[in-house]
This record gives structure tokens, C-alpha cells and sequence, in this order.
């Protein structure tokens, strides 16, 4: 290629990305089935050639509202259909390819079911442990894939951990609240921080307060068990990731439990669970436990026994 | 958990007076596992009162000690005493809330009623408890369309659109079938409403008071209601006459709503069809015309045209609708510090939308600005503070919301009246608790969520049910003219 | 009995067939878990070896939980025709395999074989058979149920509509519910798994769901997912219901875990059948799933595989509809990854045809497993060929209630186009009427609008 060549590529590519124009970003995103958008007939005559719009970005697919998103084709009554769809976060109004789905929503699944997996085998990052001045500490379980297979191993903790535990939590506090990353790392770095200090002031309308936090990695929800067996705590509160829907990866429950002790029945837990921005917000769902963790001690029960 | 809410309305409308009892069944309907979530399933109606003429003074005046009488009379009938009735509403309905001691009549009886019934009127929410009362909403939420109920009483017929069982428009116009009233035996005229003695003399139809009339003679003016009707939802071009019915306002006319349905008196005489039934003995029997107006109504393109649903409840539907659709349940995470329920008719000074996004300075001094407007002869009155909040606040938001809603209401804290915040959004855990504490827990907070209010609300809140986790709460415009 | 053999010259001994049976299984992280798994692959081959060799007696006489101390082992054990276990109690394992396989055995021989030999016996006949043996023996196999409809009968391909919704909205359930009808799901049920159960929730679905299928005149089921005990009470207080559900277990202690016992099921049954709404005589719905035993600690030191034949052994005595298996709900702890999801969906599949009960499989896949939407659209094709009765059917494959992934609308009705199959006849009927499908039973241009049904 000579130098006038050269130059005719780049002024036509030159032109090219100051002539285009963004994609739209929202609800009417679709996947071009031509290729027309980023194809281009090369300046020679012979040869085909692709040119890279460095300037191009497609659409972030999950930006799209699936509440409003709506591709049945020919719908009887399009607007009826919308106000149906609202009442519910199933995928609804996807229409089809075939009897297949279409390329669109078929991605869109695939994009959530990715950020839900990560959610699970990705850890909480070690800045926000310290961020948030939580004492760290670690169950059994040597990695991801045991904690995964082993739900036993993550309920327990070795002789040093336990050691961290006492002397972080002291003998007998009333209330302990604790962190553990459970099956999802996301929920945990989205809610906690808006969580705790909804908490925090919730028991201290009453004159309670709190020790410094534990991070539990590692942490299946028996292993506030274990902390309740060693410190003899009152009420230990554990926020801890939910396993990840496609909904969101980001849901986390608080177990909150009476003088919880290993073997104790899975009916003895108060749950609040669903906690997400989509859900019961973090601020409101720390309000309540608060409330509940006050009801556990001046009734010294939880869970079924509460009722 | 399952509770039940004893429930009383009473309508007292410009023909007749009605009373019902009914039962609102709440439930939890979140699981175990989940915050509470506390809502309204379930109505039932255990009572209803016959139907009686309204007791007038005079044309102005209610009868006040005969209507409390009648109410007295149907509460022992039910074996009710009013210390059982949890919520409800009384309501002056039609041309009777213009009467001069409509006021007066309404705060006696809703103290005597119960501890926590309300008073309302006004022709807007009267046509939405009419609406409702006639299953007119329900209807379109089940069948994902829009209608358009016509509560058409003694004086007034009440409008209300409903779109998937969203409220979207109310109207009301001086149509009623007691406009004109007459001796059902000799058929002589004995009252003419004066804007139907406006539309006799403009189109020359020689219909005077004291006249021995006969149908015929009275169809045109029974005509022209009809057209004015017919005007309200888009069936015809609107003209002066239509003006000059409207009370208050009427629905807008663009998008035609799909179908019709018809409560009040009137509507048992839209939904009787003579070649099942059999001819009408007598169109006078009332002493009034609203059989004709009814029938009339029937043969005309309202009913021949639109899509009619059959409502639910006819002459009932506003006692109906005022026993069982009037109250509202809080969210089920709220903040109150005391309980000093009920608390009746609480006028509500609504923050804009640029008020609370503009951070905490903004929120305070707007609360401050729009608390003056409370004043009466400069004393600051007790008022609900009532907020759109976020959907999913950061706590440090929660904690900006607080501290300038707190510093904002401080006058309020002054004259030592209560501090009520309600919100839209569920935040009123988290943000009653920072109120809290951001007063040192030395002024008590009521807050809840989940209510949605505007400017010229006013509203009632109950005694706590659940267990103490909810609030029911009445919202009401109270319009006198 | 042998208990020992040599595979390449080293010498493997087993001290129980319980040990037998639980290293001849395919590698399951729940076998691991309980510590029962083959620690190598060779050991795992020389179980498989000793199985073969053990007779269907043996099988019989070593039940997996003892007769006196287990309900569901005196119903498995109580329930076998004598006659016809005689005729095959001295066959080995690999002979008994072999007979199911033969082309000279019928579908017809197989299920009259059903009431002649244990659970233990099918679960020992599944460890000898690769994904194929399977596949090959359940699609001779079929087994039909009538509720108010008959599933199972040849040609037809049905699906069980879940609209679950994560607060049981009733709007946001019949929204569901609407479309997924228009994609010819619902067939095998209409069955919400509730969020709140409450009695008066159960009642509100079910009365939501009788009123659905009054108004369009669909013959099908309907059911709500609640505790037996809670849909007893439903019953009883008036709700409208053709089917009873239960999550079952593969013993006594597993069933405690569940709240209820032989004698719970039998009562919901007699109640169904007296006060229901369904023609019947099946009115029942089992779920189960492999490692649910392990997790409620009920195994009795027994491999998940052998536990979950047993829960179809119990199943049967109530002479059920549909059961199914939820296969990858439990989680990675148990099934690894989408491999040891999709072996067991066909063993189970497998498993309780040969019990002789109406076999269906949710085929599904939690967030926490190596496993994603392809897993399961393969098992999905595979138990197709297999002849499985039903498969969920949800939007998109996405439950936004229970979290997990199953099958969506659109892969029913891709298998049956791919395999010619139809949904049960009187439902193919209603769909063809409605014209969301053509009389081949394939999707229209209709189908999948829901507001057709408004």
C-alpha cells in the first residue's frame, strides 16, 4: 500500500467515526441481525476489508429495563401486556425465534447467569474488609470449591480463629453482629455498609452497642454457632450472601438467633431474607433487625420460639 | 395471622340514607423468611341497613338528631356497639354535603359512630368510593381495561374512570333523578332543581312546579340530562349546557373509556330491561323521575354503544364503597415511638420533588417555608408531613433526610405538636429510628410508609393492628362548599 | 454372595453390598460428602463388577434401611408381588440389565417385572447402565397416569407450568400463567411452588387458578406446592384442588424431616379423592431429588442413588400422577456440575419407570454449580429421547422465586417440534382451538401473546 492509500484509509476512516452516531441506549436496544453497522467496503477495490470503529461501543444489554422490555411481535394488546408484565419480574413478553428465544433476551440470560456466578466464586475484596474495620477471620475451608462441597467445614473455625473470635468479641456480649461472605460476595459488598449502621443505631435507641465486626470468610450460616458457642453472645445477628438468582446476584439475608450453640434447630433462626435494592432495602431491613434483635432479648428467644 | 377490622359506612346522600357493616380481613403475606408485609385480602360485607329517605329540616337543613337516630336504631339491630368498630367512613354525599349544617352533622356523627370513623365528602373521592362500591375498579383490573362508572343518585351523578384498576379521572354533574319531584298519585309537580328550571326556560319546555305532568311532557328535560351524560364521556360534542352541569369538573374526554357501568338509584332502572322483566308498573312509584331517567338511559347510546358491565352493587354502591374502600393499611416496617391513636383528620403539607432531592439544607429550610402556610390567625396547627423518599437510600441519605426534616419541623417541636412524617417509599423504619436519634429520643416520632398523599389530603390514622406492625389509615379530601 | 474381585490384578474387597452399592455408583460429590464414594476409578469399576455378579435376592434381602425400624422400607418390601419376584430373583444384576435391554423384552414385561423386585434392586440395575442403558431401557417404558387427563401416552411430550413469583403476587402468578399457556406449557399442571405457606394463601392461588381454567375451559391439573398438611387444610376449608404435592425422602427419618409420614400421605390421598376436584385415581404429586436424604442426615449410610429409588418404591404405593426429579436444586455439595446433574437426571428418570410410576424431571441447575443453561437444555433432549413423561415450564427458565434455572416455555415446545410429539390430546385440542399451536402441535404466530387471553 503506498502513502496516497494509506492517507484515502484514513481520511475515509476519519470521516467515518466523525459521521457516526451513537447506538440508542434503553429499552429499544436490539441486536442488528445485518452488518451493516460496523461493515464496511474497504477503499480498494479487490480486497475486503473490516475497519474497527474505535469510537463504536455497543449498548450495555444489562442496562435494559425487563420490566418494560417488550418483544412479542403483533401483540393483541401491547399496553395490556406491559401493565401484566409489571407485576412481576419473571421474563415475561420475550416473544420468540422459532420456538426458540430471541438473540436478545437469550444474552441477557446468559449476562445474568454470568454476574450471578461470579457473585458466588468471586471473594469480597480485601479493601473492603479493611474499608469497613471488620476483624477477619476464616472457616475451615481451604478454598472456593471446598467451601462449596463441604458445607460441614463451613461452619467451623481452627484453635487460632476461635482465639481472634474470643478476644475481638469478648465474654458474653449481649449483641454481636457479623459478616459472612456466604454464596455471594456481590450482596455482601452492596449491602452491609447501608446495613450495619442502620443496625447500629436501631439497638442503640435502647442503649445497646456492638463490639468490633467479624468478617467470617468461608461462612455457611452455622458458623454463627460456632462464634455464639465461644464468646456465649445473647443474640448474634449474621449478614450473610444468599445464593444468587438471575434477578440479582446481590440479595443478602441476616440470620439473627437467641444464644445460638452448635445442633441449634434451623426453626431457632429469625430470618430476614431478600435483602436488595430490588428487595427490602439494606437501610429498612437493618431498622427491623434492630427491632427484632431487641424483641429477642427481652423475650430471650428467636426464631419459632418468637411466635 | 390473620386479624379482622370491623368496618362501618354510612351514606347519607341527598335521597336516602344507608348504613353497612363490613369486615376487612388483613393478613401477613409474606412468608416467615421475609420482613412483614401486611395487606388488606379480603371484604366482607355482614351488614346493610335498609334504605331510608335523608331526614331534612328543610330543603337547606339535614335533620341531624333524626339521622343520629336511625344510625343508633341500625347499630343496635346489628348488635354492634360502637367500641367494636375499628375504621371506617361517613359520608355526606350529593347535593345534601352543600346543605349548611353538612359539617356539623358529619363531626357528630362520625364522634358517635366510633372511635376511628371518619368524616369525608366532596364530589372527587365520592366518586371514586361510588366507583369502587360498584366493583367498577375491581373490574378493570380483572379484565385489563378501562370503565367508567356512573353513580347516579337523587341530585348528582358521580364519575370515575378506572383503568386496570387504577383511579384515573372523576367528575361530577347535577344529574340526578330527584332534580324533579312530584305526588306519585296525582303526578303534580313539587320541586325543580334550579339548573333544571335554568334548561326548562331556555328550551321553552313549559315544565313549571305545581304542573300535573305526564311522561311525555317531561322527556325532553329527561333528554337532555341524558345528553349531558352522553357529553361527559365523549358520546357527544360538548355545548353550554354541558357547562352549566358540571359541579365541580368532569372527566376528560380523549380517550373514550371501553366500558360503562351504572350504580346509584337510578342505575336499578338503567339495568332493568322490560322485555325480561315485564313493563314498569308505574314510572312515578318515586315520586320522582328516575325510572325514566333510567330507562332513558338504557334506549340511549350510553348503553346501546358502549360495553356495559354490570355493576356489583347499584344504590348501595356508595355505602359500599365508603365501609370497605376507604381504608388503607401503612407499610408493615414503620416507625412510631408512642401510640397516641387515633389521630383524625390531619392536613397534610406534601414536599416537592425538587424539596427533597436538593440535600439537607433544601429539605429544611422548604419544611420550614411550607409550614407557614398551617398557620391559622399565626398559630401553627398540627400537620402530617408527607414525602415521595428513594427507592433504595444509601443511609447517609436516610441520615440527610432526618437531620433536615428534624431542624425543618423545629416549630413544630416548639409548640409541642406531634411530628408525623409519612412517606411513599419504604423508608419509614430506618428514617423514624434517625429522626429518633437525631432528637435524642427526647420527641416522639410517628412515621410509616407506603401511603401516597398530595397537597389538600387530610387524613385519619388508627389504632396500631397486627400486633402493633401496621397503621390504618384513612386518606380523605374534605371539600364544603 | 461375593464380595470380593480382581481388577487388573489387585484384588478389591467390600466388607457390606451397602459398600457395594454405594461404590459402584458414578462419581457424585453427595457420595463424597458422605464419605460412601469409590476412592479411585478402579474401585469404582471393581464395584460395578461385584454388583453384577449379586442376585436380586441379595438385593432384597440387604434393604438399605432395616424392615423394623423403617416405614418405607416395609412399604417397598410389603408392596412386591412374590409371584413374579420368584420368577426373577435369581438373576444376577448384569442379567437383570441385560433382560431390560434385550429386544425381546417389552415395554409391557418391564412393568409387570416392576411389581416383582425392590428399590434396591432398580438402583443396582441403574449403577451397571451408561447414560445410553439409560436412555435405551426408560424410552421402552411408559407409563401413563389420569388425573384429569392421561399423561404418558405415546406421541405426547407435556409440561408442568410454574408460575412462581417471588411475594405469590396473584397478578403477577396469573401473568405468568397466561403466557405460558399460550406456549402450550401447563399441560402434565398448572402448580405454583408459594412463597407464604398459609393456608389462606394456598386457598386464594388455587381458587385463582380453578377460575382460569373454568373461564377458558382448559382440561388440565391444578395444584399449589404448599406442606401436605397445609393443602389438607385448603381442602378442607373449600379451596378447589386435583392434586396433592409432597417433597418425599427415601426413608422414614428423611419423611419426618419433611413433617409427615406414610400414614399423612395416605389421609391427603383419601381426602383428595373424596373432596377434590380432580376425576382421578391419580391425584397425588411426589418431588424428590438425589442427596435429600443426606442433607436432613436420614441416609442411614446409604448412597443418594439407592436412597432416591426408594423414594419412588414409597411413591408408587400411593399410585401418583406425576413425580419428578428436581434434579439440580440441592446444590454442588451433592452434584457437582452440570455432568453429574445430567447423569442423575437420567438415572432417576431411569429409576422410577422401572418402579412403574409417571416419571418427570425438572431438570434445573442452582447459581452456586458448574453448570449453565446448556446443561440442562442437553438433559432436557436426552430425556426426551428417553420418553420422559413432563418437564417444567417456566419464562425463560428463570424462577425469580426459587432462584434457580429450569426449563423455560420455549424448550417444551422446541422438543416436541424436534421430536414430533404433541401435549396431552384433550390440551393439544384446546391449544389447536385457541391457535397457539397448529394440529402438529408446533408453535403459531400466536403463541407466546398472552394478551390474547385478556
Amino acid at each position: 500500500m503506498n502513502e496516497q492509500d494509506l492517507r484515502k484509509m484514513v481520511e475515509q476512516l476519519v470521516e467515518q467515526m466523525i459521521s457516526k452516531e451513537p447506538s440508542v441506549v434503553g429499552s429499544d436496544v436490539t441486536i442488528s441481525t445485518t452488518p451493516a453497522a460496523s461493515t464496511v467496503k474497504a477503499a480498494s477495490n479487490e480486497t475486503k476489508t473490516t475497519t474497527i470503529d474505535p469510537n463504536g461501543c455497543i449498548p450495555d444489554i444489562t442496562k435494559i429495563d425487563i420490566k418494560k422490555q417488550f418483544l412479542v411481535e403483533h401483540a393483541k394488546d401491547k399496553e395490556g401486556y406491559l401493565a401484566m408484565k409489571a407485576k412481576t419480574p419473571a421474563r415475561l413478553g420475550v416473544g420468540k425465534a422459532g420456538a426458540r428465544y430471541k438473540t436478545i433476551t437469550m444474552l441477557r440470560v446468559r449476562a445474568d447467569h454470568a454476574a450471578a456466578q461470579d457473585a458466588v466464586f468471586n471473594d469480597v475484596s480485601e479493601e473492603f474488609i479493611k474499608k469497613n474495620n471488620f476483624v477477619f477471620v476464616k472457616t475451615l475451608c481451604k478454598d472456593k470449591d471446598e467451601y462449596l462441597t463441604r458445607p460441614d467445614l463451613g461452619r467451623r473455625f481452627g484453635p487460632e480463629e476461635l482465639e481472634i473470635i474470643k478476644k475481638t468479641c469478648g465474654n458474653n456480649p449481649k449483641v454481636l453482629l457479623v459478616v459472612g461472605d456466604g454464596l455471594s460476595s456481590s450482596a455482601i459488598e452492596a449491602n452491609v455498609e447501608n446495613a450495619i449502621p442502620a443496625i447500629k443505631q436501631g439497638l442503640q435507641m435502647h442503649g445497646i452497642t456492638v463490639p468490633d465486626i467479624l468478617f467470617v470468610k468461608y461462612a455457611r450460616v452455622g458458623a454463627m454457632d460456632a462464634i455464639g458457642e465461644v464468646t456465649g453472645a445473647d443474640v448474634i445477628c449474621m449478614l450473610v450472601g444468599e445464593r444468587p438468582g438471575l434477578v440479582t446476584a446481590e440479595s443478602m439475608s441476616a440470620y439473627i438467633a437467641y444464644k445460638p450453640k452448635h445442633g441449634l434447630p434451623e426453626a431457632k433462626r429469625t430470618v430476614i431474607s431478600n435483602i436488595h435494592k430490588g428487595g427490602t432495602t439494606a437501610v429498612e431491613a437493618g431498622a427491623h433487625a434492630a427491632e427484632l434483635i431487641k424483641t429477642m432479648l427481652d423475650k430471650k428467644a428467636s426464631g419459632i420460639d418468637l411466635k | 395471622m390473620r386479624e379482622e377490622l370491623l368496618s362501618v359506612g354510612i351514606d347519607i346522600g341527598t335521597s336516602t340514607t344507608q348504613l353497612i357493616f363490613s369486615k376487612l380481613i388483613i393478613e401477613n403475606m409474606a412468608s416467615s423468611y421475609t420482613v412483614p408485609r401486611i395487606v388488606i385480602v379480603d371484604k366482607e360485607i355482614i351488614y346493610r341497613s335498609p334504605i331510608y329517605f335523608t331526614p331534612l329540616l328543610s330543603i337547606k337543613e339535614i335533620d341531624g338528631p333524626k339521622v343520629k337516630e336511625l344510625i343508633e336504631k341500625e347499630y343496635h339491630s346489628a348488635g354492634i356497639d360502637k367500641s367494636q368498630i375499628n375504621t371506617g367512613a361517613v359520608i355526606i354525599t350529593g347535593e345534601t354535603a352543600r346543605k349548611e349544617n353538612a359539617k356539623e352533622v358529619l363531626t357528630t356523627l362520625s364522634g358517635f359512630a366510633g372511635d376511628f370513623v371518619v368524616a369525608t365528602a366532596g364530589p372527587d373521592l365520592e366518586s371514586i368510593i361510588s366507583g369502587k362500591g360498584a366493583g367498577a375498579h375491581t373490574y378493570s383490573k380483572e379484565h385489563n381495561t378501562s370503565v367508567v362508572n356512573i353513580d347516579i343518585g337523587g341530585g348528582t351523578s358521580n364519575l370515575a374512570v378506572f383503568k386496570r384498576g387504577d383511579v384515573k379521572d372523576t367528575g361530577c354533574l347535577d344529574i340526578g333523578g330527584r332534580l324533579i319531584k312530584l305526588d306519585p298519585s296525582s303526578r303534580q309537580i313539587s320541586y325543580i332543581a334550579p339548573k333544571i328550571q335554568e334548561l326548562i326556560e331556555k328550551y321553552h319546555l313549559g315544565i313549571h312546579r305545581g304542573d300535573v305532568v305526564t311522561k311525555e311532557k317531561l322527556m325532553p328535560i329527561i333528554q337532555l340530562m341524558v345528553k349531558g351524560l352522553m357529553q361527559s364521556v365523549g358520546l357527544a360534542p360538548i355545548d353550554a349546557d354541558f357547562d352549566k352541569l358540571i359541579t365541580n369538573k368532569s372527566i376528560a374526554r380523549e380517550e373514550r373509556p371501553e366500558c360503562i357501568s351504572f350504580s346509584g338509584g337510578v342505575a336499578d332502572y338503567v339495568y332493568y330491561d322490560v322485555a325480561e322483566r315485564g313493563p314498569i308498573k308505574d314510572s312515578f312509584q318515586f315520586g320522582d323521575i328516575g325510572i325514566l331517567l333510567g330507562q332513558a338511559i338504557r334506549n340511549s347510546p350510553l348503553y346501546t354503544t358502549m360495553q356495559v358491565v354490570k355493576s356489583t352493587e347499584t344504590i348501595r354502591a356508595t355505602v359500599v364503597g365508603a365501609g370497605t374502600h376507604t381504608t388503607e393499611i401503612s407499610g408493615s416496617t414503620i416507625t412510631y415511638t408512642k401510640n397516641t391513636f387515633p389521630i383524625k383528620n390531619l392536613p397534610i403539607l406534601k414536599l416537592s420533588l425538587e424539596d427533597e432531592e436538593g440535600g439537607e439544607a433544601i429539605l429544611r429550610e422548604a419544611v420550614k417555608r411550607k409550614l407557614q402556610w398551617f398557620k391559622l390567625d399565626g398559630d401553627l396547627q398540627k400537620v402530617a408531613i408527607a414525602l415521595q423518599g428513594k427507592e433504595n437510600p444509601s443511609f447517609k441519605e436516610v441520615q440527610a433526610y432526618a437531620k433536615g426534616l428534624v431542624e425543618g419541623m423545629q416549630e413544630l417541636i416548639q409548640r409541642e405538636l406531634p411530628l408525623i412524617l409519612i412517606v411513599e417509599k419504604d423508608m419509614a423504619k430506618v428514617l423514624g429510628q434517625t429522626m429518633y436519634y437525631e432528637l435524642g429520643y427526647k420527641k416522639d416520632v410517628i412515621c410509616l410508609d407506603s401511603i401516597k398523599l398530595d397537597n389538600g389530603d387530610y387524613i385519619d390514622i388508627g389504632h396500631p393492628v397486627a400486633e402493633g406492625a401496621v397503621l390504618p389509615v384513612v386518606v380523605k379530601t374534605l371539600v364544603f362548599n | 454372595m461375593i464380595l470380593k474381585t480382581q481388577l487388573f490384578g489387585h484384588t478389591y474387597e467390600f466388607k457390606s453390598l451397602k459398600e457395594v452399592m454405594a461404590k459402584a455408583n458414578e462419581e457424585k460429590s453427595g457420595d463424597k460428602l458422605a464419605g460412601l464414594a469409590a476412592e479411585s476409578a478402579e474401585e469404582r469399576v471393581a464395584a460395578k463388577v461385584v454388583l453384577a455378579n449379586v442376585t436380586l435376592e441379595d438385593l432384597r434381602n440387604n434393604p438399605a434401611v432395616p424392615y423394623e425400624m423403617d416405614e418405607v422400607t416395609r412399604i417397598i418390601q410389603d408392596d412386591v408381588n412374590e409371584k413374579i419376584y420368584n420368577e426373577f430373583k435369581h438373576m444376577t444384576v448384569a442379567e437383570f440389565r441385560e433382560w431390560i435391554l434385550d429386544e425381546k423384552t417389552t415395554g409391557a414385561d418391564i412393568r409387570r417385572a416392576s411389581r416383582g423386585i425392590t428399590s434396591e434392586i432398580v438402583a443396582a440395575v441403574a449403577k451397571l447402565m451408561s447414560n445410553m442403558d439409560l436412555i435405551y431401557g426408560a424410552s421402552k417404558i411408559r407409563i401413563t397416569a389420569h388425573c384429569n387427563t392421561t399423561i404418558g401416552e405415546p406421541g405426547t411430550l407435556s409440561s408442568r407450568l410454574q408460575p412462581n413469583h417471588p411475594t405469590d403476587d396473584p397478578d403477577g402468578i396469573m401473568a405468568s400463567l397466561l403466557e405460558g399457556l399460550t406456549y402450550g406449557a401447563g399441560d402434565a399442571l398448572l402448580g405454583l411452588n408459594p412463597v407464604d405457606d398459609s393456608t389462606e394463601s394456598v386457598v386464594r392461588v388455587l381458587k385463582r387458578f380453578e377460575e382460569i381454567k373454568q373461564k377458558f375451559k382448559i382440561p388440565t391439573q391444578t395444584c399449589v406446592l404448599a406442606h401436605v398438611t397445609t393443602q389438607m387444610d385448603a381442602i378442607r376449608k373449600g379451596a378447589p384442588t386435583d392434586l396433592i404435592f409432597q417433597s418425599i425422602a427415601g426413608s422414614e427419618k428423611g419423611n419426618e424431616a419433611f413433617g409427615f409420614n406414610a400414614a399423612t400421605i395416605e389421609e391427603a390421598r383419601q381426602l383428595v379423592l373424596s373432596e377434590g376436584t380432580a376425576e382421578g385415581p391419580n391425584v397425588m404429586y411426589f418431588e424428590t431429588g438425589q442427596g435429600s436424604e443426606l442433607s436432613s442426615e436420614a441416609h442411614h449410610d446409604t448412597d443418594q442413588v439407592t436412597m432416591e429409588a426408594r423414594c419412588y418404591g414409597f411413591a408408587k404405593r400411593f399410585q401418583p400422577f406425576i413425580v419428578n426429579t428436581v434434579v439440580g436444586f440441592i446444590g454442588p455439595e451433592y452434584l457437582y456440575d452440570g455432568r453429574q446433574v445430567s447423569r442423575a437426571g437420567l438415572e432417576d428418570h431411569f429409576m422410577g419407570k422401572l418402579t412403574g410410576i409417571s416419571m418427570g424431571c425438572d431438570a434445573c441447575y442452582t447459581n452456586h454449580m458448574k453448570a449453565d443453561q446448556n446443561s440442562i437444555e442437553d438433559l432436557s433432549v436426552l430425556l426426551t429421547t428417553a420418553g420422559c413423561n413432563y418437564f417444567m415450564g417456566i419464562p425463560h427458565g428463570d424462577d425469580v422465586m426459587l432462584n434457580y434455572q429450569t426449563t423455560g416455555y420455549h424448550e417444551t415446545a422446541a422438543l416436541r417440534e424436534m421430536f414430533g410429539l404433541t401435549a396431552i390430546k384433550p390440551f393439544h385440542e384446546w391449544l389447536v382451538k385457541m391457535g397457539f399451536v397448529d394440529e402438529r402441535g408446533r408453535l403459531t404466530e400466536k403463541a407466546g401473546d398472552a394478551s390474547i387471553l385478556f
